[in-house]
C-alpha cells in the first residue's frame, strides 16, 4: 500500500507530462505523416508561438495611444484567450511560408528537406533573439490556472493540470478532425499514399500548405501551453524538437495513437527516472528510444514509410 | 540434384500468403523462364530465390550448397547475380564505373585502401569488355543517369554480368522497352546464353517463348505447369488462359 | 596497351597542393591581412573534422546530426589522458582518436542497418546521449564547465621537444596532422572502399547484391569518421586548453553538417575545406558587423539548400564545365568524371 502511495504522485506527474509531450509531438506528427518530412524547425515554431503569445498578452502599446490603454486594461484572462487564438494563426503563416520554400526540395532526396528545416530553425531562433532578446522571460498566465493545491501530502501546481487537460483536449480535437472530417480523411490518405490522393483529385499543393500550416499552429499552441512550465528562451526550441521526434519514432511514423501512447510512455519514464535518478531523467527517454527501435525498427505502431529509402 | 533447386518455398507478408508452395529447378547451361500474370508472385519468388527476402518455409540449393535465407552479398559471392525490374544503377557513376565497382575483383578488395582502383588497367579493361558485351562500347564515360532508357536496361544487365556469375537472374528485362528495344535485348540474351546459365522472369510471352529452354508458369503462388515452350503451347491451362496465343 | 579508361590516382593534386600552400603559409601572411594565428588553428581543426565527416555525409550519403559527440569525446579523452595518465601530446591525441572511434563504433552498431531519415534520427539520439553523459557525469567530465586545467604541453619529436604554447607552434602541428589526414583520406576515397561507399549512397540495395557487405561498410565508415572527429577534438582540447560539453550539442553538430554542405561535400572532396574556411571567416567577418551573424549564416545555408544543394564546389564545377564547353566547341577528348572525387 505504501509503495502505491509512494508511486502515485509520480504516476500522476508522469501522465501529465506525457500528455504534454504528446501535445508537442502532434504538429510534428501531422507533418511527418503526410509529407514524410522531418520538420526540424518544429521547435523554433514552438518557441515562436510562445513569443507571439507573450507579445499579445503583454504588448508594448505605447504607439497605439488610447487603443493601447484600452487593451491593456482588459482582464488578463481575456488577453490570454486572444493570444491562444491569434498566436497559433501567426505561426501557421510562418509555417506556410516555410512550406512554400520547401517546394523546391520535393522530389529530391528527403535529406534536403530535413536540412532546409534545420536552416530555418537556426534563422527563426536568431530572429527571436533579435526581436525579443536572449534573456529568459516569463509568460503571464491568468490567475484562474495559477497557484497550487495540496493532495495526499503532496503539492501540485494548478497550471500543470490545466496544461495536461488542455493537451488532452487538443489531442481529442485533432483526432476528431482526422477521423470525422473530410479533410482529415484526405490527410490520412495522404499519409499512406500521395499518389492516391492525387488520383482522388485533391489538390496536393494546397493539402501540403494546409498541413504545414496546421502542423505549425499546433507547434505554436504547444509552445504557449508549455513555456510557462519550461521557461521562455530563444533556444527552448531545441529542447523541444528532440523529444518530439523521439516520440514519433518510438510511436511509429504515421500512427496517431502511436504518438500519443509514446508521449505518455516518455512522460512516465521521465517522471519515474526523475524521482529516483533525477540527474539522468532526461536521458532516460533516449534510452527508451534506443531500446524500442532496436527491437521494433518502425517503432511501436509504425508502418512502412518512404523515409526508409 | 539440379544446378539450382528450390523446394516448397513459402512466403507470407502478414496474413497474405504470396508463395504457397513453389518448387523450381534450373539446369546449368540453360535459359529458364518464369512467367505468370501480374500479382501471381513472380517477383516475390525471384526475391526469395536471390536472397532479398527470407522464405518462411522451404529450401534453396545452388550447385549442391544450401543457400536458403543467406543475405544477398553471400549469394552474390557464390556466383549468382541479378538485375532489377525497377532499374537500380549507380546513377552518378559513369557507365564504366558502374561495371568497375561491380567486378568480382573489386568487391574482394573492398577493404584494401592501397589498391588504386581507377588506375588499374586490368580492371578497367575488363570493365570495358563487359560494357562492350552488352553493346555499350563508346558509351563508357557517360553518366548512367544520362543514358537513354534502352542503354540503361543494357547497363543493368552489364552490372549483373560484372560479378562473373555462374547463374544470372534477369527480372523483367523488357520492362518499358519498345518493339525495337525488345528485339535488340533478345539478340543480346541469345548471345549471353552461349556463356551463361540464365533465369528470366517475364510477362512478355513472345519474348520468353523465343528464348527459353524451359518455362515455369506461376499462378496463385504455385507452379501450375512447366515444360519446354512446345509443351506449354499444347498445355490446356496455357491455352485456356490465352497466354499461349500470343506466342 | 594501357587501357584508355584507367587513370591512376595521383598522390598529390593541384587543389591539394594549393590547399597545403595557402594554409601552410598562413602564419606568414595571416596577421598582415588582419587575421590571427589562433583562427588558423581553429580552421585547420575543423577542416580535419569536416573531411572525416564528409566521408560519411558526402560519400556514403549518411547524414549524422550527432557528430559533435565524437569530437567532444576526443577532447575529453585528450584532457583526461593529460590530467591523469600521460603528459605526452602523442598519447593524448591517439587516445582522443581512439575514444572517438570507440564511441562512434558503439553507436554505429545500432545505426548501420538503417537508412535515410531513420539513420539521421538515431544519430541525433546517440549524439544527445553522449552529450548528456558529458554534462551529468561530473566526477569524470566536470559537468557543464568541463575540464579546465588542460595545458598546451610539449611535443616530443625524437631528439627535439617543441612547446605548443604559442599559437604558431600549435598551428604547424595541426597543419602537419591535416596533411597526413588529407593524404590518407584521398587514398581511401580512390580505393575500392571509397568507391563502394559512393555506390552505397546511390543504391544500397544494389551494392549488397553486387556483393558488398553494406552493414560492415557503413559501420566502418561511421567509426572512421568518429576516429577523425576524435582526433580533431583532441587538438581542439589543446587549442582551447579545456574540454567542455558545448561542442557536443545538437547545435555544434549541426554546424559541421552546414559547413560540409555549403562547401559542397556532396560533389567534391574539397567541399568541406571550403565550407570550414567560409564558416570561420563568416563568423569573424559577419560577427564583427552584427551580433546575429548566425541568422545570416542560416539564411545563406537555406539559400544554398534551395538553389544549389551541390554547394560552392558545385558552382565552381558548373563554371569549369561551361568554360570547357566554350573553349572546345567540338568535344575532342572526354575526361571521365567521378561523382565525388573531382578536382
Amino acid at each position: 500500500m505504501d509503495v502505491i502511495l509512494n508511486l502515485l504522485p509520480h504516476l500522476v506527474n508522469g501522465l501529465a507530462l506525457g500528455l504534454l509531450f504528446a501535445l508537442i509531438a502532434l504538429g510534428f506528427m501531422l507533418i511527418v505523416g503526410v509529407m514524410e518530412l522531418i520538420n526540424l524547425a518544429h521547435g523554433s515554431l514552438f518557441a515562436l508561438g510562445a513569443y507571439f503569445a507573450m507579445s499579445i498578452i503583454d504588448p508594448n502599446l505605447s504607439y497605439f495611444g488610447s487603443f493601447g490603454d484600452w487593451y491593456s486594461a482588459l482582464p488578463l484572462a481575456l488577453r490570454y484567450v486572444v493570444a491562444l487564438a491569434l498566436a497559433p494563426a501567426l505561426v501557421a503563416l510562418v509555417g506556410m511560408g516555410l512550406e512554400i520554400c520547401m517546394r523546391r526540395t520535393y522530389g529530391k532526396k528527403a535529406e534536403y528537406g530535413l536540412l532546409l528545416t534545420y536552416g530555418a530553425a537556426l534563422v527563426i531562433e536568431e530572429t527571436i533573439r533579435i526581436t525579443w532578446g536572449s534573456a529568459e522571460q516569463v509568460m503571464p498566465i491568468p490567475d484562474a490556472v495559477s497557484g497550487a493545491f495540496f493532495a495526499g501530502g503532496m503539492i501540485y501546481s494548478n497550471y500543470r493540470f490545466y496544461a495536461a487537460f488542455f493537451a488532452l483536449f487538443m489531442i481529442i480535437v485533432v483526432w476528431l478532425f482526422l477521423e470525422k472530417t473530410p479533410y482529415g480523411a484526405t490527410i490520412k490518405a495522404g499519409a499512406h499514399d500521395s499518389e492516391m490522393v492525387r488520383a482522388l483529385g485533391v489538390n496536393l499543393t494546397r493539402l501540403r500548405l494546409l498541413v504545414f500550416g496546421l502542423g505549425a499552429s499546433l507547434s505554436g499552441i504547444a509552445g504557449i501551453i508549455l513555456t510557462p512550465i519550461w521557461g521562455l528562451r530563444p533556444h527552448v526550441g531545441v529542447d523541444v524538437v528532440i523529444p518530439a521526434f523521439l516520440i514519433i519514432v518510438v510511436g511509429g511514423i504515421g500512427s496517431f495513437w502511436g504518438a500519443v501512447i509514446a508521449g505518455v510512455m516518455v512522460g512516465l519514464v521521465v517522471a519515474f527516472s526523475g524521482a529516483y535518478v533525477s540527474e539522468w531523467s532526461m536521458m532516460s527517454m533516449y534510452l527508451l528510444l534506443i531500446v524500442v527501435v532496436t527491437f521494433r525498427t518502425r517503432g511501436l505502431f509504425g508502418k512502412k514509410s518512404a523515409l526508409e529509402n | 540434384m539440379a544446378f539450382f533447386e528450390a523446394k516448397h518455398l513459402q512466403k507470407r507478408f502478414g496474413d497474405q500468403v504470396v508463395l504457397e508452395d513453389i518448387t523450381l529447378s534450373f539446369e546449368a547451361g540453360q535459359l529458364s523462364g518464369i512467367m505468370g500474370p501480374n500479382g501471381a508472385g513472380k517477383s516475390t519468388c525471384f526475391n526469395v530465390l536471390t536472397g532479398q527476402y527470407k522464405p518462411d518455409g522451404g529450401t534453396v540449393h545452388f550447385d549442391g550448397q544450401d543457400i536458403t535465407g543467406l543475405p544477398p552479398r553471400k549469394i552474390s559471392g557464390m556466383g549468382i547475380a541479378r538485375s532489377f525490374q525497377i532499374m537500380t544503377l549507380f546513377d552518378e557513376f559513369s557507365a564504366i564505373d558502374n561495371i568497375m565497382i561491380a567486378l568480382r575483383n573489386t568487391v574482394t578488395r573492398a577493404f584494401n585502401p592501397l589498391y588504386d582502383l581507377p588506375g588499374d588497367t586490368t580492371t578497367m579493361d575488363r570493365a570495358a569488355d563487359v560494357l562492350a558485351k552488352v553493346g555499350l562500347k563508346g558509351r563508357e564515360l557517360e553518366q548512367a543517369i544520362n543514358l537513354p532508357y534502352g542503354e540503361r536496361r543494357a547497363l543493368e544487365i552489364g552490372v549483373a554480368l560484372a560479378s562473373e556469375p555462374r547463374l544470372l537472374f534477369l527480372d523483367e528485362p523488357t520492362q518499358g522497352l519498345g518493339v525495337d528495344g525488345t528485339a535488340r535485348l533478345a539478340d543480346l540474351i541469345l548471345e549471353l546464353k552461349e556463356t551463361y546459365s540464365i533465369v528470366i522472369i517475364e510477362h512478355d510471352m513472345k519474348f520468353l517463348f523465343r528464348l527459353a529452354d524451359k518455362i515455369s508458369v506461376i499462378h496463385w503462388g504455385q507452379v501450375i505447369t512447366e515444360g519446354s515452350p512446345e509443351d506449354l503451347r499444347a498445355n490446356e491451362w496455357v491455352q485456356a488462359s490465352q497466354l499461349g496465343e500470343v506466342a | 596497351m594501357k587501357s584508355p579508361f584507367a587513370i591512376s590516382t595521383p598522390v598529390f593534386t593541384r587543389p591539394m597542393l594549393l590547399m597545403f600552400v595557402v594554409l601552410g603559409t598562413f602564419p606568414l601572411w595571416g596577421t598582415s591581412v588582419g587575421l590571427y594565428n589562433y583562427l588558423g588553428v581553429e580552421i585547420i581543426i575543423w577542416i580535419i573534422y569536416a573531411l572525416g565527416f564528409n566521408l560519411l555525409l558526402g560519400y556514403t550519403g549518411l547524414p549524422s546530426f550527432g557528430h559533435g559527440a565524437y569530437f567532444g569525446i576526443g577532447a575529453y579523452a585528450y584532457s583526461l589522458c593529460q590530467l591523469n595518465v600521460f603528459e605526452s601530446v602523442w598519447a593524448g591525441i591517439l587516445l582522443g582518436a581512439f575514444a572517438g572511434g570507440v564511441a562512434a563504433g558503439l553507436a554505429a552498431c545500432f545505426l548501420s542497418h538503417r537508412r535515410g531519415i531513420y539513420f539521421a534520427l538515431m544519430t541525433i539520439a546517440f549524439g544527445q546521449v553522449f552529450w548528456f553523459i558529458a554534462i551529468k557525469w561530473h566526477t569524470l567530465t566536470g559537468g557543464e564547465d568541463g575540464l579546465l586545467n588542460v595545458y598546451r604541453g610539449t611535443l616530443s619529436l625524437g631528439p627535439v621537444d617543441v612547446s605548443l604554447k604559442s599559437n604558431e607552434a600549435l598551428f604547424y602541428f595541426a597543419f602537419a596532422v591535416l596533411v597526413v589526414i588529407t593524404l590518407l583520406l584521398w587514398r581511401i576515397v580512390h580505393s575500392p572502399y571509397g568507391k563502394a561507399l559512393q555506390a552505397i549512397r546511390m543504391s544500397e540495395m544494389r551494392a549488397g547484391f553486387v556483393g558488398y557487405n553494406v552493414w560492415l561498410m557503413k559501420w566502418s565508415v561511421f567509426t572512421l569518421s568518429g576516429v577523425i572527429a576524435g582526433l580533431a577534438g583532441s587538438i581542439f582540447a589543446i587549442a582551447q586548453e579545456s574540454a567542455y560539453p558545448d561542442v557536443m550539442s545538437l547545435h555544434a553538430s549541426g554546424f559541421i553538417v552546414m559547413m560540409t554542405l555549403i562547401g559542397g561535400g556532396f560533389v567534391s572532396f574539397w567541399g568541406p575545406v571550403i565550407g570550414a574556411i567560409i564558416f570561420f571567416v563568416a563568423r569573424d567577418f559577419l560577427g564583427s558587423l552584427t551580433e546575429t551573424w548566425l541568422l545570416w549564416y542560416g539564411l545563406m545555408f537555406m539559400a544554398v539548400m534551395l538553389f544549389k544543394p551541390e554547394g560552392i564546389a558545385g558552382v565552381w564545377q558548373d563554371f569549369m564545365k561551361k568554360q570547357k564547353a566554350k573553349s572546345a566547341a567540338t568535344p575532342t577528348s572526354q575526361t571521365p568524371k567521378n561523382s565525388v572525387a573531382g578536382e
